[in-house]
């Protein structure tokens, strides 16, 4: 299957989940979708049979409102059973409302509180440094998420300490919580800012999962400069009235809209 | 009697742990001299990463470091470690159960005259809130280096208050000693002083004040919070039916609060005063001696409590 198709089907599995649920963070879902969906079906070097393995390539979301997103991809690369989906923010689920690493397996770090997995992920990809593993590590943000002061301190340590097998990836959907990030906290020139603080800027089409996969082959991550890439996405993208809507970042589809979306992802 | 700074004991520590084949990596945040890391940064530079004067950094850089395999201490002042760093230590550490030993150095009023923004009177009040936090307030010399032994040696999150004052081994520290028992500095069937961590060496001191008042004092110094055996306070209050708290620390949430709730959810009516930080104030910018002679949590101020009660 390509990497489009399991982009789709992981957009389906968000309506279902998010719908069957009640609740949900449906926009930050379907902006994050082909990020995921690049990484889990292409980019890392991991897999459900050696979750332990210390060598394997690690991924923190660090965006942990986009928790479900990230559980439909893991049912989909076959770390979840699809059934465990229906119990989603359930009492006891498997997949509660953000990530914890002792209920999903796949999980790294639990997130939920913004700005604390950019610095773990440092500190991940200066232990494969000290240990002479060759492991990479990814983590997503949220752009809004930017804001937080804690991951500017965490961007000085990873240049500091040449961390080239680190990719800091930004959803840069432009909405937040309450409105467009401009029009709450600035964050332009963001791509300036990161260079500024030692990164090699990449800035690719977040929805494109091919194009993310691509750019995301060709880092040289023996490199001695961590690497950013700025993803332009579309929060919501892949259902033409959850589209860069603010209303939509913690809703879900209901009633007719259900249908509707599912129709939209085909 | 041999004194000894308690970071010094700490740092050995790490030392012996190194050698014992424990994959230790010391985290501090432009605190090499607060933590007075330079024996061991000079026998393992590459077991020591400055973040830099970031301590959210820090608790985080420690989390990921923990995952990637490593057992991981962080080191620098208690005020900017819990205060600064609460939401990563409840996340990052706690809640995500990284094998991160944190070290709040200097605790207390041991900054004395750089005042509040330099004082910890809060850290065991936040650290006994969250879930997964083993809490330890070792009292001399070998009491920290066995609780910094006993922290490396035990997978997960941990706490670690370290006094930089300068003190001795308490008596009986040839003796057997459990990291979360209480260990006995005078025996009597008056009145039951607990002193926590360091304050276990004023209680000690006012014990002898009180002797000679004819007062008998059952005097204990405690070394941990969580886990703590509570059956030598529960017979010792048993017997003497009154319990002063001893603690560099808020009387909020410390060693007074936590006997506080044991004697109310043990159903025992006995007098209780706490002493520490009054509930709801700041300590003053202050010496530290003046500060503990202000809080009456010196060996003058405590048989005097003890003698009001």
């Amino acid at each position: 299957m390509n990497l489009e198709k399991r982009a789709a089907s992981i957009r389906r599995r968000i309506i279902t989940m998010n719908t069957h649920a009640g609740a949900g963070h449906t926009g930050a879902d379907l902006s994050e979708t082909d990020i995921l969906t690049a990484l889990y079906f292409h980019v890392l070097d991991i897999d459900p049979d050696r979750l332990n393995d210390p060598n394997r390539d690690r991924f923190i979301l660090s965006k942990g409102h986009g928790a479900g997103g990230y559980y439909c991809t893991l049912a989909e690369a076959g770390y979840i059973d699809e059934a465990q989906l229906e119990s989603y923010l359930q009492a006891d689920s498997l997949c509660p409302g953000h990530p914890v690493r002792q209920k999903t397996p796949g999980v790294e770090v639990n997130t939920g509180a913004l700005g604390h997995g950019f610095p773990i992920a440092c500190g991940l990809a200066l232990a494969a440094r000290k240990s002479g593993r060759s492991y990479r590590t990814f983590c997503l943000c949220g752009d809004g998420e930017m804001q937080e002061g804690s991951n500017w301190e965490a961007a000085m340590t990873a240049s500091h300490f040449k961390l080239g097998n680190l990719v800091l990836i930004i959803d840069r959907n432009g909405l937040q919580l309450a409105d467009r990030t401009g029009n709450i906290m600035e964050l332009e020139p963001l791509g300036d800012k990161i260079r500024a603080f030692g990164f090699t800027l990449n800035e690719v089409n977040g929805n494109d999962p091919d194009a993310v996969a691509e750019l995301l082959e060709g880092l040289d991550y023996s490199a001695d400069k961590p690497h950013a890439v700025i993803a332009k996405t579309i929060k919501g993208r892949g259902v033409s009235f959850i589209e860069d809507n603010p209303a939509w970042h913690h809703r879900v589809p209901m009633g007719k809209e259900i249908a509707m979306a599912i129709e939209e992802l085909g | 009697m041999e004194l000894k700074d308690q970071r010094t004991s700490m740092v050995d520590s790490f030392i012996e742990a190194v050698s014992d084949g424990i994959e230790l990596m010391v985290v501090v945040s432009d605190s090499t001299s607060t933590s007075k890391i330079k024996p061991f940064a000079e026998k393992y530079p590459d077991r020591v990463i400055n973040v830099g004067i970031a301590e959210q950094n820090l608790i985080g850089i420690s989390a990921g470091l923990a995952l990637g395999g490593f057992v991981v201490v962080t080191a620098n002042a208690a005020p900017f470690l819990v205060a600064r760093s609460a939401e990563q230590v409840k996340n990052d550490v706690a809640y995500t159960n990284t094998n991160v030993k944190m070290m709040g150095l200097n605790p207390g009023f041991a900054y004395g005259s750089l005042g509040p923004t330099h004082h910890s009177i809060e850290d065991i009040s936040m650290m006994r809130s969250l879930g997964g936090m083993r809490i330890f307030t070792p009292i001399d010399p070998s009491g920290t280096a066995m609780a910094v032994g006993h922290v490396l040696k035990t997978n997960g999150p941990s706490y670690v208050r370290v006094d930089s004052g300068v003190f001795p081994d308490l008596p009986d520290s040839e003796g057997f000693r459990a990291v979360d028992d209480p260990i006995r500095l005078s025996e009597g069937g008056d009145i039951t002083i607990l002193g926590l961590g360091t304050s276990a060496h004023a209680v000690l001191e006012a014990s002898g004040i009180l002797a000679k008042n004819g007062i008998n004092v059952d005097g204990w110094g405690i070394p941990s919070i969580r886990p703590l055996n509570m059956e030598p306070i529960r017979k010792s209050v048993k017997k003497t039916g009154a319990v002063i708290t001893v603690e560099a620390h808020s009387t909020h949430g410390g060693l007074g609060s936590l006997v506080a709730e044991f004697l109310s959810d043990e159903g025992m009516a006995v007098r209780l005063k706490r002493l520490g930080a009054s509930e709801g104030v700041f300590a003053p910018a202050s010496p530290r001696l003046s500060i503990e002679k202000k809080f009456m949590l010196d060996p003058v101020g405590i048989a005097e409590a003890a003698r009001i009660m």
